[in-house]
């Protein structure tokens, strides 16, 4: 047999970074299955909130939860996806198979999902800007800090519970189930955060709100990683 | 090279594994038959250490899978009568991805090397979506054989398979059996099974029924135990 | 392993189980006799004396399944699963009185059945945390992957907990502090106080009493598929 220890953490979760985002690249199967179902939901928006009240209430107020949602939705979608071309060959139990820190093929497949979610959202914050009607370049820095650092957290939790989901042989209902409630402090300092900078106050007011979501982007990697095994195990 | 011990595994009220012993030597060559429902697949996962055993013990090459979780999982190999392979990507990609993910030194390497093992040196960029099942079923033994394990697990591995493939993989299962790699074969076919192999089990409702050598074992005697305990020979049910 | 005539509850279990009817009396006589009426909210104020309790032994049952789930993964041992499942349905219930008890309160006293306010907003959502963990054990395919999954989401319901609290409560805020209620009254009344105090005490056994008996009927329900593959 050829000598050689089972592959280091940060090279097998490059190998499953790399996997995930070629396939992705190829199809584009996830990304546009999630932008053609969030362009969707804020069309939807739109005639829920018509013209006089959108006005009456202000984008600072509206957009923050229209956003917010539609990035839930839409990356539910997407992260269902992720494990779903894992089972299609049953490439998941080669996977269960593999002599790796299972851990690594958690980052690994996180790390995609959020690539993915973070390039639908640099789509999705433009279209708002136009679709509600407010000045998404004046607030750009803040709003790639704050849309980053909640997208992080939402994925590491959706990713786990995707997985979970994908285990059961169930889909996007049952991970909405899960993930929604789990991470609503991760949507109120969102809708929060995005609240403040559109209205021209900037991050300063939203920071104890930042500094809790730095805190659960740590917390769920860990319990993430540290669990993730369980969930491959038949 | 492998030992299991009282073995059995139960998923809430169904024993799916009751008490199995057995014992394969290195370079061995076991072919394992049995009805559906009969604890084949259980049995490779208790041996890959994918599914933990409600009791009793498996040793590999001495090593508790309970304990040396990976060291035990480099030791095999395994194809299934899924492939295990991303569609999406080349087969060339496929073989990549998995050699880096069981920690190849040179992937690169080991995976041109394959290609050209399996017969595939040319096919290597086309998307494994567009390869016949006989071609996937190449890949997917390059994809078992990149870390060079020791006992290569086959289930089932000739389902669906044209006689050209057949032919291809019964020729290979028994090169490697000569290079001595231990081989672990559970399938439906008695002819291929006795033909391949050095010795058989038997597998009925989790218990290990019967087992003989196979030169000793003529077809006809062994059909007749498989249709004794519901398995047509020859026809996966 | 199995004996033959049935074992017997612990000592402790027939104690606690001998115990917790007459204490139920005595609290209710407490609360409904005992403390005087308050003077602003009239006799719904009462309600209190159920609602505070249910929720206090909600979150504290949330905990225990946080020990349960942790010490599953950790040791695999059975025991820790039917502790698990016995915290996850009794945190379940009590989150169910908290919301039905907390607008039956809401309603004359702050003229709304509901508001997003930090308590009753983390009380739902982790009701329904466990109501999908639940869901999830059921979905299983067999009894362990049941007993992983419900423990991993038992894990992050309960660290969850203390942050969605946290979060809502900065978000909003304006639940009544719990030794003021309503407006008006500047301290507890002592009878109020003991009232509270029994009740308080009655809910916490009653927990475990009931924790105590779902964990026996866990491990019975356990022992049973063991005999019964036996006997397959």
């Amino acid at each position: 047999m050829r000598e050689g220890a089972p592959p280091g953490f940060l090279r097998a979760t490059g190998a499953v970074l790399l996997k995930d985002l070629t396939l992705e690249w190829r199809t584009l199967d996830a990304l546009s299955a999630m932008g053609l179902f969030s362009l969707v939901v804020m069309v939807v928006f739109s005639f829920a909130f018509d013209r006089s009240l959108q006005q009456q209430i202000g984008s600072a107020r509206l957009v923050p939860g229209v956003l917010w949602v539609t990035i839930a939705f839409a990356s539910i979608v997407g992260l269902t996806r992720s494990f779903h071309l894992e089972h299609h060959r049953d490439s998941i139990t080669a996977l269960a198979l593999a002599p790796v820190d299972r851990a690594a093929i958690f980052a690994g497949k996180a790390g995609a999902n959020l690539a993915q979610v973070l390039v639908l959202e640099a789509v999705l914050l433009p279209l708002s800007a136009v679709l509600f009607d407010f000045d998404l370049v004046a607030v750009g820095a803040e709003m790639l800090l704050l849309v980053v650092l909640h997208t992080v957290a939402l994925v590491e939790i959706g990713t786990l519970f995707a997985a979970i989901a994908a285990r059961l042989g169930r889909g996007e209902a049952l991970l909405a189930t899960l993930l929604l409630p789990a991470s609503t402090p991760v949507f109120l300092s969102a809708v929060l955060s995005t609240h403040h900078v559109l209205a021209g106050e900037g991050l300063a007011p939203a920071r104890r709100w930042l500094l809790v979501t730095a805190g659960l982007d740590v917390l769920y990697f860990f319990v993430a990683m540290l669990t993730f095994e369980f969930v491959l195990d038949e | 090279m492998l030992e299991a011990s009282a073995l059995t595994r139960r998923f809430g009220a169904r024993v799916a594994l009751d008490r199995l012993d057995l014992t394969v030597a290195k370079g061995e060559a076991i072919a394992i038959f049995g009805p559906n429902g009969a604890g084949k697949s259980t049995l490779c996962r208790l041996l890959t250490s994918t599914l933990k055993p409600t009791s009793g013990s498996i040793r590999v090459a001495g090593q508790d899978p309970r304990r040396q979780e990976l060291a035990v999982k480099r030791m095999f190999g395994v194809v299934s009568h899924h492939t295990f392979l991303y569609d999406g990507l080349s087969a060339r990609e496929n073989l990549l991805f998995f050699a880096r993910l069981s920690g190849v030194r040179q992937p690169a390497a080991r995976v041109e090397e394959l290609l050209r093992t399996v017969g595939l040196p040319d096919r290597g960029d086309d998307a494994v979506r567009g390869f016949s099942r006989g071609m996937q079923q190449r890949v997917a033994l390059a994809r078992a054989l990149l870390h060079e394990p020791e006992i290569l697990l086959l289930d089932e591995p000739f389902t669906g398979l044209d006689p050209q493939a057949t032919r291809w993989l019964t020729t290979t299962i028994a090169e490697l059996h000569g290079g001595g790699t231990t081989i672990l074969m559970v399938t439906h076919d008695p002819a291929r099974g006795l033909s391949l192999t050095d010795r058989w089990i038997l597998l009925s409702r989790g218990r290990l029924t019967a087992s003989g050598d196979s030169a000793a074992t003529s077809r006809e005697m062994l059909e007749e135990r498989l249709s004794a305990v519901g398995t047509v020979p020859g026809v996966a049910p | 392993m199995p004996s033959a005539r049935p074992s017997r509850l612990p000592a402790v279990t027939i104690l606690l189980v001998t115990t917790v009817a007459p204490l139920m009396v005595g609290a209710l006589y407490l609360i409904f006799q005992y403390a005087p009426e308050e003077r602003v909210m009239g006799a719904v104020q009462r309600i209190f004396y159920f609602h505070v309790p249910s929720a206090m032994v909600a979150f504290a049952s949330t905990f225990v399944l946080l020990l349960g789930s942790v010490g599953f993964l950790w040791t695999g041992r059975r025991g820790f699963d039917y502790l698990a499942i016995a915290a996850t349905e009794l945190a379940f219930v009590f989150c169910t009185l908290v919301i039905v008890t907390g607008p039956i309160w809401a309603k004359p006293a702050w003229g709304t059945w509901w508001t997003w306010e930090a308590k009753l907003t983390t009380t739902l959502v982790l009701w329904l945390l466990l109501a999908a963990s639940m869901m999830v054990r059921g979905q299983a395919d067999n009894r362990e992957q049941g007993a992983r999954f419900g423990a991993i989401l038992g894990v992050v319901a309960a660290l969850d907990v203390p942050v969605i609290y946290k979060a809502v409560d900065w978000w909003r805020g304006q639940h009544p502090v719990v030794f003021r209620p309503g407006a008006g009254s500047s301290a507890l009344d002592p009878r109020m106080r003991t009232a509270f105090l029994v009740a308080m005490g009655t809910f916490f056994v009653l927990y475990t009493v009931l924790l105590l008996l779902r964990y026996r009927v866990a491990a019975v329900e356990d022992r049973v598929r063991d005999l019964d593959e036996r006997l397959a």
